[in-house]
């Protein structure tokens, strides 16, 4: 459950040094930044922290999570992670999918071979599940292909809520009263489950963006969402994410960022492409070496 | 429909499942799933079920060798009508879905429609 909203200690602010010190040990593990313009957020995350661990000050907090006792590290990155989305977010990039995207891919390809699909990061479970979802009421080939669907992130709090398949009213706003009958059971009047079939269809794993091998060992994929991830980066760690994902894409495979965000200011790798109803990011084909 | 009739889908693939399964339900079919050949011959007994619809890929037990143990079964489920439906579309593989004793074979992708109709057919659901 998250913990953001129970009783919190109230702490003296972090000096200069302690949010240098918290920031670099935040970079390090997860490329996100986090600096004297998020000291308020920053804040707010460690005195959560440090009420549930019991640290009456910071050097203490500080020493717990060096040492990484009860998992700190874990906890401390799930309570920095953002996990605010909903499902059918940016839609348009999946109608460009099912327009554009597929079809390509498709073009001269096995009906053995599996279509690989891979949200990252997926927070709690609304994109690869939408994918799923937009897949079946969109795709006339839905049953011709092997179709692998992946979810990862780096909160395995989030992952957990992945895996239960369970989503409160704000999740599911943008979904029609008909697809959440037809996907969703409800559970009470807040929360609706999603169907086994769906469930079954993600596989969900941890996976820090910024990890080469981490990211490796998932293997190669046709299409890879990467949305609202990159604005928490600084321009290197933006470049290794970018790196990563051309190395997880298939030659010819496709990227699709948030709409605020731009490969091309971030890495000549992709070949930009515009399609009615979204710019996506493509993996030139012919480039198999990687 | 009066009389509801129930199909069992033998898919590996969770997607398709769900995507047959809407299909057949909202026409008014009772669905029931097997992730393979193995586990609809364990559970075929006592189903009712009125229909099979059997994908051939399949691990632990593929679609034709399913149909083949079926048809040989002493059990009123040995005569239970099959529809095929799978990816493979020569007709070397229609022909092998025959011999193992399919009563109908669609290529997919199989639109939602379409596998309602041959389901209403080969379920006996009148118009």
């Amino acid at each position: 459950m998250d913990t953001r909203h129970a009783t919190v200690t109230e702490f003296p602010p972090l000096t200069e040094e302690e949010l240098d010190r918290l920031g670099d040990f935040l970079y390090r593990r997860t490329g996100m930044v986090f600096a004297e313009n998020k000291r308020y957020y920053t804040e707010r995350r460690i005195a959560e922290r440090m009420t549930e661990t019991g640290c009456g000050s910071f050097p203490i907090y500080l020493a717990r999570l060096r040492s990484d006792i009860g998992h700190e590290i874990e906890l401390l990155i799930n309570a920095f992670t953002v996990n605010e989305t909903y499902f059918y977010r940016e839609d348009h990039q999946l109608q460009c999918l099912t327009s554009n995207l597929l079809a390509e891919r498709i073009r001269g390809r096995n009906k053995e071979d599996s279509l690989r699909i891979w949200s990252v990061p997926c927070s709690t479970g609304e994109e690869p599940y939408s994918v799923a979802i937009w897949l079946l009421e969109n795709w006339p080939l839905v049953d011709r292909y092997e179709i692998e669907i992946w979810g990862s992130d780096i909160d395995t709090r989030a992952l957990e809520n992945c895996q239960q398949g369970l989503f409160g009213r704000r999740a599911l706003q943008r979904l029609s009263p008909a697809l959440v009958g037809k996907y969703f059971t409800p559970v009470d009047d807040e929360h609706w489950k999603i169907l086994d079939e769906l469930r079954q269809s993600v596989q969900f794993s941890r996976v820090n963006i910024v990890e080469p091998a981490d990211m490796r060992r998932h293997g190669k994929f046709d299409v890879i969402f990467c949305r609202n991830v990159l604005i928490y980066f600084d321009d290197a760690s933006r470049r290794v994410a970018a790196e990563n994902i051309y190395e997880n894409l298939l030659p010819g495979g496709f990227t699709c960022l948030g709409h605020t965000e731009s490969m091309s200011r971030i890495s000549p790798l992709f070949e930009v492409r515009r399609f009615e109803d979204a710019i996506v990011y493509q993996r030139p084909q012919g480039t198999n070496h990687g | 429909m009066a009389d509801r009739k129930t199909v069992l889908v033998i898919d590996d693939a969770s997607l398709v499942r769900l995507y047959y399964r809407s299909a057949l339900e909202e026409a008014g079919f009772r669905v029931q799933e097997a992730l393979n050949g193995l586990e609809a011959l364990e559970r075929l007994p006592g189903m009712g079920a009125d229909l099979l619809i059997v994908d051939i890929n399949m691990p632990q037990m593929d679609g034709l060798s399913f149909l083949k143990a079926l048809r040989q079964c002493d059990s009123p489920i040995a005569t239970i009508p099959a529809l095929v439906t799978s990816t493979e579309s020569r007709d070397v593989d229609f022909a092998a879905a025959r011999a193992a004793g399919a009563n109908y074979y669609i290529a997919k992708p199989v639109n939602a429609q379409t596998l309602v109709n041959f389901a209403a057919m080969l379920s006996g659901v009148p118009r």
